[in-house]
């Protein structure tokens, strides 16, 4: 059996999904609709799972489907449609002053954080050669062996969180 | 690897090595495009004479074929060719794409459901999370089309969908989890391969249970059919669906049902393990044919279930046992009791 492969080179692949995440995360906030700004930010979500298989981290890119687009997705979508607009009700949007020149700045001020964080870290940050990447089956040994501490953590967290939740919804009732 | 033709005289070569490769014949013919297309077709034909037979019908007789077995082709046709009617002020964009984007869905988890030793798309180390991550992306594709139907009708039965989806999908995949404990991996053909000696079914009987449930209620089965509840909503959340557009939405629900039967095959059914008289893919598709045979007769027999019954069971019940069943799980393998099957 002859196996056929097209090669293409991942810094194409990279730019195709940097663009589908920035251009999906800049339609998600112009979208005069809301529902169209909820698909926008599904694929926007979906970008960063495609980021994520790049850096050889497939399990990571699947949870971030499955948790933002299948999720968090499905979250906006329900607020979305309990505040639905009457009929007839124009979309009206407050612009503020200077909005535009304030976006620039933070803009400008992220790239500068980044390259400088890039210059001056970027050779010493931790790099795994591609193919070199923990197998899936060895995830959970790692979490328990050498990062018990942070897992704990994030065990609590998330106790406390859905414990808040149900004590939110007792509230209402 | 094959290099591209710079020749006439390569070219015919060329597309011969192209056409036989593994890839080709696995994304074409057997676990893709071709199977998939006649088992969906079949399973629409299927079900309509399964349940007439159990009403003491007869059911598609005349499209011709032996029982009525080319009403498939006919329902299609006759689909394609009728006019789409788009309901009034709704989003033409949303509601011609979203039923491609579930037929996509619908087909995308069989990249990594294995029907053989080698009879698999792509052989994931993460395949079960896959199915997991874009099985998730159903419910918000389904109340997205019920928005942009614009009719009460669909919404209704795009936020019980949702409801619904939401609910059972936890529980579903928590006790999946017993499984990938036994097998140790995430990956279908290795948890196939590890019940060569034993079916999952017999040690994870109650995952087993659990997983059947949940996949009932994701599917939309009666007695879980409350999104598309004939009586009170028409159609549920395809009611202004017409023409290719109910086709295709017809089509993504069957590929879910052959999908989901598939994955309870591979998962606890042993996969494509059997007597060896017949070939491995056989096996796994009579084997998912028996599933979907299991899905649908409830169809012809049990009346729907309550609302708040079903997020009730969903939520308290359901996930209570798969979380039970887990540490079972865990508790099984430590012991030792399975060690003579090799787990």
């Amino acid at each position: 059996m002859v196996e056929v492969a097209l090669t293409i080179p991942p810094d194409v692949v990279f730019i195709a999904f940097a663009t589908v995440t920035l251009l999906a995360a800049i339609l998600a906030l112009q979208a005069k609709e809301l529902i169209y700004g909820a698909i926008a930010l599904g694929a926007s979500f979906a970008g960063i799972a495609g980021m994520f298989i790049l850096l050889d981290a497939p399990y990571l890119a699947m949870l971030q489907i499955a948790i933002y687009v299948g999720a968090v997705v499905v979250l906006i979508l329900f607020t979305i449609m309990l505040v639905r607009r009457e009929e007839g009700e124009e979309v009206t949007e407050q612009r503020e002053r200077g909005e535009g020149a304030a976006g620039l700045w933070i803009a400008g001020l992220l790239a500068v954080a980044i390259a400088g964080v890039a210059a001056l870290a970027g050779p010493n940050l931790p790099s795994t050669p591609p193919g070199n990447a923990l197998p899936v089956s060895q995830l959970g040994p790692a979490l328990v062996t050498q990062y018990p501490v942070p897992l704990l953590i994030l065990a609590f967290l998330l106790s406390a969180a859905l414990l808040g939740a149900m004590m939110l919804a007792k509230v209402e009732r | 690897m094959v290099n591209i033709p710079t020749s006439p005289a390569d070219l015919l070569p060329f597309i011969i090595s192209i056409v036989t490769s593994h890839t080709f014949i696995t994304i074409i013919i057997f676990p893709g495009m071709i199977h998939l297309t006649l088992v969906s077709a079949f399973l629409t034909w299927y079900e309509r004479k399964l349940l007439a037979r159990i009403q003491l019908r007869i059911g598609p007789l005349y499209a011709g074929g032996p029982g009525g077995i080319l009403q498939p082709i006919a329902d299609g046709v006759k689909l394609i060719f009728k006019e789409v009617i788009l309901p009034y002020k709704a989003d033409r964009t949303l509601f011609t794409w979203i039923p491609l984007v579930l037929i996509y869905l619908g087909t995308l988890p069989f990249a990594v459901i294995p029907f053989g030793q080698h009879w698999v798309i792509a052989n994931l180390d993460v395949g079960l999370v896959f199915i997991f991550a874009t099985t998730s992306v159903f419910p918000s594709m389904i109340i997205i089309f019920a928005w942009a139907s614009n009719s009460k009708y669909p919404f209704i039965g795009g936020l019980r969908s949702l409801f619904q989806q939401v609910a059972y999908e936890i529980p579903m995949w928590i006790s999946a989890l017993s499984v990938v404990i036994l097998a140790g991996s995430l990956n279908l053909v290795d948890i196939v391969n590890k019940q060569a000696k034993i079916w999952f079914i017999v040690p994870a009987f109650l995952s087993f249970i659990v997983f059947f449930i949940c996949i009932m209620a994701e599917l939309e089965r009666l007695p879980f059919d409350l999104p598309e509840a004939e009586p009170e909503l028409v159609a549920g959340w395809f009611t202004e669906a017409s023409g290719a557009i109910f086709m295709a939405i017809f089509l993504a629900l069957y590929l879910k049902l052959y999908m989901m039967s598939a994955l309870v095959t591979d998962l606890f059914l042993g996969g494509w393990w059997g007597p060896p008289f017949l070939p491995q893919p056989v096996w796994t598709v009579l084997k998912a044919l028996v599933v979907a045979t299991a899905i649908i007769i409830p169809r012809g027999i049990y009346p729907r279930i309550r609302v708040d019954m079903l997020i009730r069971i969903g939520w308290t019940r359901l996930l209570v046992i798969a979380l039970a069943n887990v540490f079972i799980t865990v508790v099984l393998v430590n012991s030792g009791l399975l060690a003579r099957w090799g787990l």
